[in-house]
């Protein structure tokens, strides 16, 4: 394949690693930071914070939307394909009684998400349970087939960095922590060590000169990737088009943090693999 | 390749287990033109593809686990009374646990189980199991007497089997319709027989002030009933009723029945024992007996919901509601189809651009559709409801799905050299043993969300889950089996 020349041979394990420890160091920062602020390392949505999700097909302008419901606590609109995403902060039963009697009036074929705080709050927890459990979870898997520390841990740290820099990318550019990017990062989890395992694959247990392996496992692997990527582009595309919100995060989230693997396999797990193998681990 | 290798290939089990699925799975979908023209299926779809509303409901109640010196029985009476409200010992193996069917917070409760000479160790919002279950029943009996066919009703259940939501899914209502449902109550009643067929009112649903659960009397008897608790004025009423109509002086000629909605849902006379005793006072506790065995017990359990007339034996708050629209709904399916049209496409262009060979490209692309289709019909068979997140589960499918195939087909044309069939099997399981290992990891990452009710999120992980079985038990070893035949033309 001619379109993308990657000379592995060419750099060291040092040269390597060094770009994606700093993206990762900048993105703990970064959540680090918003962990501080808000007290949640990504910002949670509606899903997990509470309120009122709102999808309407329309052709109505932000401004006149905003005039319609200048009553409630309208937090934000949002362009999607041809209709807009309302987001509603946390009102109390009758004021979102009112609401949705105002919604069917004004927009009969909306679809409406109401999230109560406490549910949100029960969400949340459960949320973060899952995230740590499918994290250890797949890192027993990995510590269990390879069985050796170092490249195990270099495909572990990998799926970390994944996630990290996703989460942080998220939260630059703005997609909240709901159900359906949960959902994404969690598939994200699974899917991202795909490429990683076969590069420790063709790496470890079989023969023949180093470069070669790396090289071969390259050519695999980012066809491997772009599959995926193209799945989970052609399925932003439509979202947007078709306005579902919850395809549109799980797809954007999905997106986000393939490129990111891209990176992470071929930068960060190569590297410490090569120096790994470099040093004498491994035939 | 001639026919005699085709008919070798079709009969290898690797091959004829992916063709029968997928016939199988074409059959349990059964796509089909229905009366009206339109293209139907039997596939079965959630709440966000086809109109409906969802309400989750949250129990305004705590278990409470206590520890006290007191005897117990005493102990759980004095906190009902100090508490304002029934509380109910949990069954429970290993501990001591009340259920307080009342929002309290803890600290409010602290000083009331001190003064009882208790104390508080373990506090958590809703509701015992058994009890989630009641109000699951009651709102099931609810729906069902009002003719909604399509209703979903899920208890979310911790580890520590307290249960603080309940999730109430009903297709084809709007929310405001759902609202209401839910709160309504039925309309109860009991009469009392007088001469013959003929009946006169006694009490309506108001006046009884709680209705207990089914219980045997006495105990250890299995004799069943449900106990319930008359107003004072009620009291006063049904005595009246029971004097003035003679059922106190021949209690076997003046049945007592209950209504609900202008149904009989009991009748029974009263006990010579309850029949003096009225004579001389107005009684507030009652026991209707039902019977002895598992009838008794069926009966019991459907007579105290009947009692409470649809009122839930909890207050519930909700705690979340949604609902889509029918034309919404309609337009999110025509798009999750697209979706998932466009990205098979964009997949197979891709892996067009890397083996430039059609004869390569095409099982591949066929291979991930036949993973879709496969997938569809277990969804069609188990009656799983599709929503978003499934189809994007479906869609990721297929961008892993067909990973899996590149591994395999590199791995197999290692060097660009088609191998000897020895050589072809060892490329093949060494393919595979890459698969199997990113495989678990997928299972792996998706099993708390498979066992969590994190709301919608389940479907979606049990799907990805299955997605993956398909792949590496049926259509992956198929494909090796197929690519090896091509590529030793």
């Amino acid at each position: 394949m001619g379109l993308i020349n990657y000379n592995i041979e060419k750099y060291s394990p040092k040269q390597l690693v060094i770009i994606p420890l700093a993206i990762l160091a900048v993105s703990l920062i970064l959540l680090t930071l918003t962990m501080v602020a808000t007290g949640m390392p990504v910002t949670p949505g509606i899903d997990f914070s509470g309120g009122t999700a709102v999808t309407v097909i329309t052709t109505d302008t932000k401004e006149q939307i905003t005039s319609y419901f200048a009553d409630y606590p309208l937090v934000e609109v949002s362009d999607m394909g041809n209709g807009k995403f309302l987001k509603f902060g946390l009102m109390d039963d009758s004021k979102y009684k009112s609401l949705t009697s105002l919604i069917n009036q004004e927009y009969p074929d909306a679809r409406i998400d109401q999230i109560g705080e406490t549910f949100g709050k029960t969400l949340q927890s459960q949320a973060v349970l899952a995230l740590i459990f499918s994290f250890i979870g797949m890192a027993i898997v990995i510590f269990l087939s390879f069985r050796t520390f170092v490249p195990s841990g270099a495909v572990v740290l990998s799926a970390f960095a994944d996630m990290v820099m996703t989460a942080a990318t998220m939260n630059i550019i703005g997609i909240p922590l709901s159900l359906g990017t949960l959902a994404a990062l969690l598939m994200l989890i699974g899917y991202s060590v795909d490429s990683d395992i076969l590069l420790t694959n063709r790496v470890l247990k079989r023969q023949g000169k180093l470069n070669d392996k790396l090289t071969g496992a390259f050519h695999t692997g980012i066809i491997m990737t772009s599959t995926t990527l193209a799945a989970a582009a052609a399925m932003l595309i439509v979202s947007w088009l078709g306005s579902i919100q919850i395809l549109m995060d799980i797809s954007a989230v999905l997106l986000i943090g393939l490129i990111f693997d891209v990176m992470n396999t071929w930068l960060t797990n190569v590297g410490i693999l090569k120096w790994y193998v470099l040093k004498g681990g491994g035939k | 390749m001639n026919s005699k290798e085709l008919k070798a290939l079709v009969t290898d089990w690797r091959v004829a287990t992916l063709l029968i699925l997928i016939v199988l799975s074409v059959i349990a979908i059964y796509p089909h033109i229905d009366d009206q023209g339109h293209l139907a299926s039997n596939l079965q779809y959630g709440l966000d593809l086809q109109q409906g509303s969802w309400l989750q409901l949250e129990f305004r109640a705590e278990v409470v686990g206590f520890t006290t010196d007191q005897p117990v029985d005493a102990f759980v009476t004095n906190l009902s009374k100090k508490l304002d409200t029934e509380v109910i010992a949990v069954e429970s193996t290993n501990s001591n646990h009340l259920e307080i069917r009342k929002y309290y917070s803890q600290s409010d409760l602290e000083p009331v189980f001190a003064s009882e000479q208790g104390k508080i160790t373990s506090y958590q919002q809703g509701v015992s199991k058994s009890t989630a279950d009641t109000v699951k029943r009651v709102l099931e009996n609810k729906i069902n007497t009002l003719g909604t066919k399509d209703a979903k009703i899920n208890t979310l259940t911790g580890l520590n089997n307290v249960a603080r939501f309940i999730r109430v899914e009903l297709a084809g209502v709007d929310m405001k319709q759902a609202q209401e449902i839910v709160g309504k109550q039925g309309k109860f009643e009991i009469r009392i027989q007088t001469t013959g067929n003929q009946t006169e009112h006694v009490l309506s649903g108001e006046t009884i002030t709680s209705v207990q659960t089914p219980s045997q009397v006495p105990a250890g008897s299995d004799k069943w009933g449900v106990g319930f608790t008359l107003s004072e004025s009620g009291a006063a009423a049904f005595r009246a009723a029971a004097i003035k109509y003679g059922a106190t002086s021949d209690p076997a000629k003046h049945n007592l029945i209950m209504l609900l909605d202008n149904t009989s849902v009991y009748s029974a006379p009263l006990s010579e024992d309850l029949a003096g005793k009225l004579q001389s006072d107005p009684i507030r506790q009652l026991f209707a007996s039902t019977g002895t065995g598992k009838s008794g017990t069926q009966q019991a359990t459907n007579l105290e919901i009947h009692l409470r007339a649809g009122a839930l034996p909890v207050d519930v708050t909700i705690a979340g509601s949604g609902g889509v629209s029918a034309p919404l709904g309609e337009r999110y399916k025509t798009m999750a189809l697209l979706a998932g049209i466009f990205a098979l496409v964009t997949v197979g262009l891709v892996i067009y651009y890397r083996y430039r060979e059609p004869s390569i490209v095409l099982p591949m692309v066929l291979i991930n559709a036949s993973e879709i289709i496969i997938l569809l019909g277990f969804i069609s068979l188990i009656k799983f409801q599709m929503d978003l997140p499934t189809i994007a589960g479906l869609i990721a499918v297929l961008g892993t799905g067909i990973d899996q195939l590149v591994v395999i087909t590199d791995e197999i044309l290692h060097e660009g050299k088609v191998p000897s069939p020895n050589l072809y099997l060892k490329r093949l399981s060494r393919a595979l043993s890459i698969i199997i290992v990113a495989a678990a990891t997928v299972v792996i990452a998706m099993v708390p969300l498979a066992l969590m009710d994190l709301s919608t999120l389940k479907g979606f992980a049990i799907i990805t889950i299955l997605g993956v079985l398909v792949g590496v038990i049926v259509t992956r070893p198929a494909y090796g089996k197929i690519i090896m035949q091509i590529l030793s033309k």
